[in-house]
């Protein structure tokens, strides 16, 4: 912790880039284990999948590999709509078969 | 700048947190998310910036206050009963995996020999087709078929009677 390590963060060096990205990787996971709801969860990931995002193409910018990051970024996206078509439909298959969106309500394996 | 963007996405993030209507919290990932694409245009990369307006304060927000405006579900259930144990865990959880992640990141040495200005070219979408082209075309159809199944995935899922 020297004083150039902060002066890097707060001039948006790449460890500033980095810590923001880890910052929100622990909202979006406090967001995971402490809200019930289902969808505010699933809000959650989606932030824990921009704080890679950031890093990705934090470490792209400043360690020369600009194209190859956004490239791979691409693929995360593509990945990420995936996920969230599949969550939302398994949100509202629970819905239908529970009338709820609470994940502690959704302890049982059988319907 | 670095730093206004930063605030934004944090603050918007910290709201969604804390939110207990679901519309709303929905609205400020969406400001947490229009804070990360100044990040990319920082980062000089203006494709990736316009892409993330449009996929995810676009598309995967609309989707998520649509299924939340379907379902009707604009508040938190109340709870069934206080599961103190579990609340307590994963408050603790997430105390315990942030403060490793943060030692883990700060004491990096990938992190410390940075160079501040970095090459000021940015990233053009013509680059970026021909990376994309030149060596990754089979990784490109494999995302197409990963969309198309996970398209039929989720109409399956919802569908009563297939």
């Amino acid at each position: 912790m020297t004083n150039s390590f902060w002066l890097d963060i707060v001039q948006g060096g790449l460890s500033g880039y980095i810590l923001l990205a880890f910052m929100l990787f622990v909202i979006g996971l406090a967001t995971v284990l402490i809200r019930r709801s289902l969808l505010m969860q699933f809000m959650g990931v989606e932030l824990m999948l921009n704080a890679a995002n950031v890093a990705l193409l934090a470490f792209g910018r400043f360690k020369n590999g600009d194209v190859e990051a956004t490239t791979f970024y691409l693929f995360i996206i593509a990945v990420a709509a995936c996920e969230a078509a599949v969550g939302l439909a398994l949100i509202v298959g629970l819905y239908r078969h529970r009338q709820t969106t609470d994940s502690d309500r959704a302890n049982d394996l059988r319907f | 700048m670095f730093l206004i963007f930063a605030l934004i996405t944090l603050i918007g993030a910290l709201a969604m947190f804390r939110q207990r209507n679901l519309i709303a919290a929905g609205l400020c990932l969406v400001l947490s998310f229009i804070g990360v694409s100044g990040l990319f245009l920082l980062l000089s990369n203006p494709v990736a910036a316009a892409l993330q307006i449009i996929v995810y304060s676009g598309a995967i927000v609309v989707l998520v206050l649509f299924v939340i405006m379907l379902l009707n579900a604009h508040e938190e259930e109340p709870m069934e009963k206080r599961r103190l144990i579990q609340r307590w865990s994963g408050a603790g959880v997430v105390a315990i995996l942030g403060a490793g992640a943060f030692w883990v990141v700060a004491s990096s040495k990938a992190l410390h020999p940075t160079n501040v200005n970095p090459t000021i070219n940015p990233t053009t979408l013509g680059q970026l087709g021909t990376h994309l082209f030149r060596q990754h075309v089979v990784a490109f159809e494999a995302i197409g078929l990963l969309l198309l199944a996970s398209m039929v995935a989720a109409v399956a899922l919802v569908k009563r009677d297939l």
